[in-house]
């Protein structure tokens, strides 16, 4: 997988063994290690995800390709009362609002989060408001944040809660499976918020990038604004800078472009931006956890919800469909989807006639 | 402490080759030595020192084998017996001086040894240092056993004060290292005055005019010549007119004799044996050419004899008559690896078609059948609690995790090993002494090519005085970008320990000033920082902190070798395996301890399904204890 | 010349093992034991690169009238002593015969490659079988453990040479082994040393009723 290029830094394979370590946002494997199977494979999202196995694992439900996954409500969402003005939020601030109530009625008793060091996402294991609130801001760089989801799992203590993109909910849903029957496995993830993402950038093409403009240490935001501007918008201590999205997209790993799913689709809930309006998010409830969550969140008055107009829901499924469709073919060409086992393994295995609509719509 | 000095005339003794040497240096009357150590040719000035003291010699390790043979000229120049030392490779280094040396000429007796090692079984190569008495046009001589390696260095102090050069002694690996019985002479007893006669008695040392200069160098030839032609060094033994004639010299002198023997060809076969080696002497060598008509040249790498010898015969054709020759030429032995008397026997049996001797046994089938799985390979490593093996542990998981490329340029030291799974395979490239930092320096440049790989450098202490100082400073002046790890485990560990200029001790035993590396390093302009290699963590995080970095970098890590009289025998902890806490063959580690760290002190036992501490072996350095992810072995400290 | 007849010459002996195990030491004391009788001794000593955990081996040529090169011609061994048992059948591997005689310590050290789990080192019943096999006749001792009951494990060296002199083999006497550690080692260690030489000569002289 290292060898193709596919890696995305989310870390499954971190901690597992002493053989993968993450270092300036990329995954290196020290030494070769032979052995046939291993949970670096089982739960890494690069090699055979099995999307319908791990949705009926997650949901009870099939796999079926709709654009947004299965889910019960479409909502939009931003930090309630008790949150306003505590922290410095991407948009409505409502994973920081979720995570935080989550921890406070002890639905989880920490958090697997994604911090900054300067420029560079390292995982965070919260347990406290305050620690989760420093996490808050999208960091669109890759991070290795499920290497801190395996040493919590060492650790033996339950209810954790995860938050993630897309690559790294699905690493979580798999280790969830227990993959390789290890005795005395127990889950221990009670929660998890997934990110919406579209890529994410290489932390040390991205750092360097960011080095030609200014000191990469003194970047304090960055954010994409919508179309049709097509830049990426850089915050320091004294100045903001643009950089071209062009320029940004050579620093997306491989495997960003074979990924099908723009809204963690495995997630409990998952969490986005919102088109237009950029103090609110976009909220995605799928599981019956999920919901009890964010109803809960809501009367403790960490999070304040409202109707999503339906022209936002249609833009955010045609987005999420294009990214499936575009994500397939390049899967296919690259030789990645439903290889045949005789000649090489898949990155995904998604059912044929799954395919077919995916690709037709 | 060596007994050399005190035996007497016509006593016997079994000797290694190298301290026949040295006897007869001392029979000789040296003065003054000096070397730079090298396998295998380090006994000698290490024994010389020894008896320095007692005998009012002077005898260092100097800081390279150039540097050595100058100073070993400086004493010759006073008008004392001077004696340079160094293997193969070194000579190398020193060459640049040894063409001037050789030009200008010596005034006291001078003789240099060169050390070889055919089949390269302590070095990275196989080179040879007879060439060189032909490039620089010196006497070559060359002992055929271990009395004529004590006897060849008495005359070969002589010669050289006859002709007024130094003159080239090349032994072998297979002579200095082995052991043979020796019969002394008499030691001189004798006052010996420095002085410099620069004004009168030779006048300045000079390569200039060249022409005077080369041809008083050639002339000096011609009368080594002269007394070649009657050496006792070159000997024949044999019938009067032999269906075919060895010639050979060194240490295949020993074999030739005894494929001779085990042939029963004593009556049949004449051996020629050459001691002087180059010029030759060309009245000699066609006197006994014309003894038969097919001549077999048993030496050991490059035909060098061979080709003089066939020289030599085409001149005297209308003399002798024309020869078969058979060597290496024409591909019947080979021009690589070291000659045995086997290998003897199988020419020798062709020279003269005889059947070759032994077509596969029943024996020979079955111990190969057994051997197989009876006796596994048994690979070079680091010893049990080597520094080295830390610290290319801490290098090579900082350059996996750095993800760009980066690589190790090797040196010459125990530390080359980690080009192999010893050290990870760590180093990519290994070449002589002092080069990895200067093709690292070479590598820091290639950015404006698009090369974004870290290039490191890695060196022994006593590497680092002998030539990384050049390419350092040529690193620093023109801005390239290196990290350079100096290995400093407190002496020439490979060799035996000897002191170097970061010593506070010289050859002799004697106080001196001890060179200071982090203080050239800092003072050269280079940016350093300090390291103990049994701290994995933590080196690990320095030098990914300086990978991060540019310029040119310094990593010295510190830790005495595993060996050194101050660590042997002791160990720093006692380590255990917690049975328990193993996880064995189920821990996802993959015996990340056994299969991949690999110290010998450290072994796998597969009945009882987890790791187990060898108590021979293991020295209690205690960097296992860091390896384990399950945190199984323990380090208790000896109270 | 010397006195002595040999059963051979030259006789060839080889004294094998692992480097940093004393070889060397032990073939120049044997080696010095037999030159201090007038007989002619070549050693030929592998070290230098091999000694770092690598195989190392000594090829002592014992001879009334000549002086021997330093290798012994393949299959041209007449007895081996070996430190370790997977040495002993490398040894033969390359120099045994039929007729050869083999001393082995029978305590493994293992390769960094059966460590590393590359490579399989089968147990000491089927060593010592096969070590049988391959030699006319064979003393099986385990020298390190009887060595750590004197002294340092290092002492095995002596007792194999013990062991050596007690096969009769070749003229080694005890009053010249005691004279030449005499010069070498204080008192103790010297006790040391003679009471090694002596457990492995009686231990083959018992082995041969």
């Amino acid at each position: 997988m290292l060898q193709k290029g596919l890696c995305v830094d989310c870390g499954a394979c971190v901690g597992i063994c002493p053989y993968f370590k993450s270092h300036a946002g990329k995954i290196a494997m020290l030494f070769s290690c032979n052995l046939p199977q291993g949970r670096c494979h089982a739960h890494c999202p690069k090699v055979e995800l099995d999307l319908e196995r791990i949705t009926q694992a997650t949901f009870g439900k099939p796999y079926d390709g709709s654009p947004l996954g299965h889910y019960s409500e479409i909502k939009k969402a931003r930090a309630g009362a008790r949150l306003q003005g505590r922290g410095r939020f991407q948009n409505g601030g409502s994973v920081t609002a979720l995570i935080a109530f989550a921890l406070k009625s002890e639905t989880i008793a920490a958090a697997a989060l994604t911090g900054s060091l300067g420029l560079t996402p390292v995982p965070v294991l919260a347990t406290s408001e305050a620690e989760v609130i420093a996490c808050a801001g999208t960091k669109y760089m890759a991070a290795p944040s499920v290497a801190s989801v395996n040493d919590y799992l060492r650790s033996g203590i339950g209810n954790l809660g995860v938050v993630g993109t897309p690559c790294q909910i699905a690493a979580v849903a798999q280790a969830r499976l227990n993959p390789l029957n290890k005795p005395g496995f127990r889950d221990v993830v009670a929660l998890t918020i997934g990110l919406f993402c579209t890529w994410a950038v290489d932390t040390r093409s991205f750092g360097a990038l960011v080095g030609d403009k200014t000191d990469a240490c003194a970047v304090t935001a960055m954010d994409v604004p919508p179309p049709p501007a097509s830049v990426m918008e850089i915050t320091t201590t004294s100045a903001s800078y643009a950089i071209p999205l062009d320029e940004i997209r050579k620093t997306i790993p491989g495997g960003c472009a074979i990924c099908p799913d723009m809204t963690a689709e495995l997630a409990d809930v998952s969490v986005g931006a919102m088109e237009g309006e950029p103090t609110w998010n976009t909220l995605i409830i799928r599981s019956a956890r999920g919901a009890a969550l964010v109803e809960q969140a809501v009367r403790g008055g960490y999070l304040e919800l409202a109707d999503l107009p339906l022209a936002s829901q249609e833009n955010l499924a045609r987005g999420a469909a294009g990214k499936k469709k575009r994500a397939l073919l390049k899967a296919r060409e690259d030789r990645l989807l439903n290889v045949d086992p005789a000649s090489g393994r898949s990155a995904m295995l998604i059912d044929d006639s799954v395919v077919q609509r995916i690709l037709a719509g | 402490m060596s007994q050399l000095h005190r035996a007497q005339k016509g006593s016997r003794h079994l000797l290694m080759g190298n301290e026949a040497i040295v006897r007869g240096a001392l029979e000789a009357g040296v003065n003054v030595a000096a070397g730079y150590p090298g396998t295998p040719s380090s006994e000698i000035i290490e024994t010389l020192a020894e008896l320095a003291t007692e005998l009012n010699l002077y005898v260092e390790w100097s800081v390279n084998e150039k540097v050595a043979l100058e100073v070993a000229a400086a004493a010759s120049f006073a008008g004392l017996n001077a004696l340079a030392v160094m293997k193969q490779p070194g000579l190398n280094v020193a060459a640049d001086f040894l063409m001037q040396l050789s030009a200008t000429g010596t005034r006291g007796p001078m003789v240099l040894i060169a050390a070889d090692d055919p089949g390269a079984l302590s070095s990275v190569n196989e080179g040879e240092s007879r060439p060189y008495a032909k490039l620089m046009e010196i006497p070559l001589l060359e002992p055929g056993d271990f009395q004529e390696a004590m006897d060849m260095t008495r005359w070969a102090f002589e010669l050289s004060g006859a002709i007024g050069n130094v003159v080239l002694l090349r032994t072998v690996t297979r002579l200095s290292h082995a052991s043979g019985n020796v019969v002394f002479h008499e030691l001189p007893e004798r006052e010996s005055v420095a002085q410099f006669q620069y004004a009168a008695g030779g006048g300045p040392l000079l390569s200039l005019p060249v022409k005077a200069r080369h041809e008083q160098q050639q002339e000096k030839l011609r009368q080594a010549v002269a007394l070649f032609e009657d050496s006792p060094f070159n000997t024949y033994s044999g019938p009067d007119n032999p269906e075919a004639l060895i010639i050979t010299s060194s240490i295949c002198t020993l074999y030739s004799r005894e494929a001779v023997e085990i042939l029963g060809l004593t009556e049949r076969v004449g051996i020629l044996k050459l001691g002087t080696t180059w010029p030759l002497p060309n009245k000699l060598v066609e006197r006994h050419l014309a003894r038969a008509d097919k001549i077999l040249i048993v030496e050991e790498v490059r035909p060098f004899l061979e080709d003089e010898i066939k020289a030599l015969a085409a001149e005297s054709a209308a003399r002798i008559g024309i020869k078969s020759f058979y060597g290496k030429r024409q591909g019947l032995m080979s021009s690589v690896g070291e000659m045995n008397p086997d290998k003897v026997v199988q020419a020798l049996s062709h020279v003269l078609g005889l059947p070759l001797p032994n077509t596969e046994s029943p024996y020979e089938k079955r111990v190969t059948e057994i051997a197989i799985e009876g006796a596994p390979n048994r690979e070079g490593t680091f010893c049990a609690g080597c520094p080295h093996r830390a610290s290319f542990w801490s290098i090579n998981t900082a350059l996996s995790m750095d993800n760009r490329g980066g690589f190790v340029c090797g040196d010459i030291g125990c530390y080359s090993l980690a080009a192999t799974p010893a050290g990870f395979t760590t180093i990519k490239t290994l070449h002589s002494m002092g080069s990895g930092t200067g093709i690292a320096s070479g590598f820091g440049k290639l950015g404006q090519f698009g090369m974004d790989q870290p290039a490191i450098a890695v060196c022994g202490d006593s590497t680092f005085f002998h030539s990384v100082l050049p390419p350092l400073i040529n690193a620093i002046h023109n801005q390239s970008n290196l990290i350079l790890v100096v290995l400093d485990n407190d002496g020439t560990a490979m060799t035996g320990f000897q002191p170097h200029p970061g010593s506070p001790v010289n050859a002799m035993g004697g106080g001196v000033v001890k060179v200071d590396i982090p203080a050239i390093c800092r003072a050269l302009g280079a940016e350093v920082v300090l390291g103990d290699p049994f701290d994995v963590e933590g080196t690990r995080r320095t030098f990914l902190k300086m990978l991060e970095r540019t310029g040119v970098q310094v990593l010295v890590l510190r830790q005495p070798c595993a060996l050194s009289p101050e660590k042997k025998g002791k160990k720093a902890y006692d380590m255990a395996v917690d049975e328990q806490a193993c996880l064995g063959a189920s821990c996802g580690c993959n015996r990340l301890c056994t299969r991949v760290f690999s110290c010998p002190g450290l072994v796998w036992d597969e009945k009882a399904n987890h790791s187990r501490i060898d108590e021979v072996m293991c020295t209690g350095c205690g960097v296992c204890a860091s390896i384990c992810p399950v945190g199984a072995i323990g380090m208790k400290e000896f109270a | 010349m010397s006195a002595f007849a040999l059963k051979h010459d030259p006789y060839n002996l080889i004294i094998a093992g692992v480097g940093g195990q004393g070889n060397v030491m032990t073939s120049r004391t044997i080696g010095n034991m037999l030159s201090e009788l007038g007989l002619f001794v070549t050693i030929g000593d592998t070290f230098g690169a091999s000694q770092r955990g690598g195989s190392v081996m000594s090829h002592l040529r014992i001879s009334v009238t000549a002086c021997y090169s330093p290798q012994i011609p393949k299959g041209g061994a007449h007895m081996v002593v070996s430190m370790e048992p997977s040495e002993t059948i490398r040894v033969l591997r390359d120099y045994g015969n039929p007729a050869v005689q083999v001393i082995t310590n029978t305590r493994p050290l293992y390769p960094i490659a059966v460590i590393a789990g590359r490579a399989s080192y089968p147990n000491s019943a089927k060593m010592e079988k096969w070590i049988g096999e391959i030699s006319a006749k064979t003393w099986y001792l385990n020298a390190t453990a009887e060595a750590m009951k004197i002294g340092p494990p290092a002492l095995g060296n002596v007792i194999m040479a013990g062991a050596l002199a007690g096969t009769g083999e070749l003229p080694l006497q005890r009053d010249v082994f005691a004279s030449i550690i005499a010069t070498r080692y204080p008192p103790e260690q010297a006790r040391q040393n003679l009471a090694a030489y002596d457990f492995g000569a009686r231990y083959v002289a018992a082995a041969a009723i």
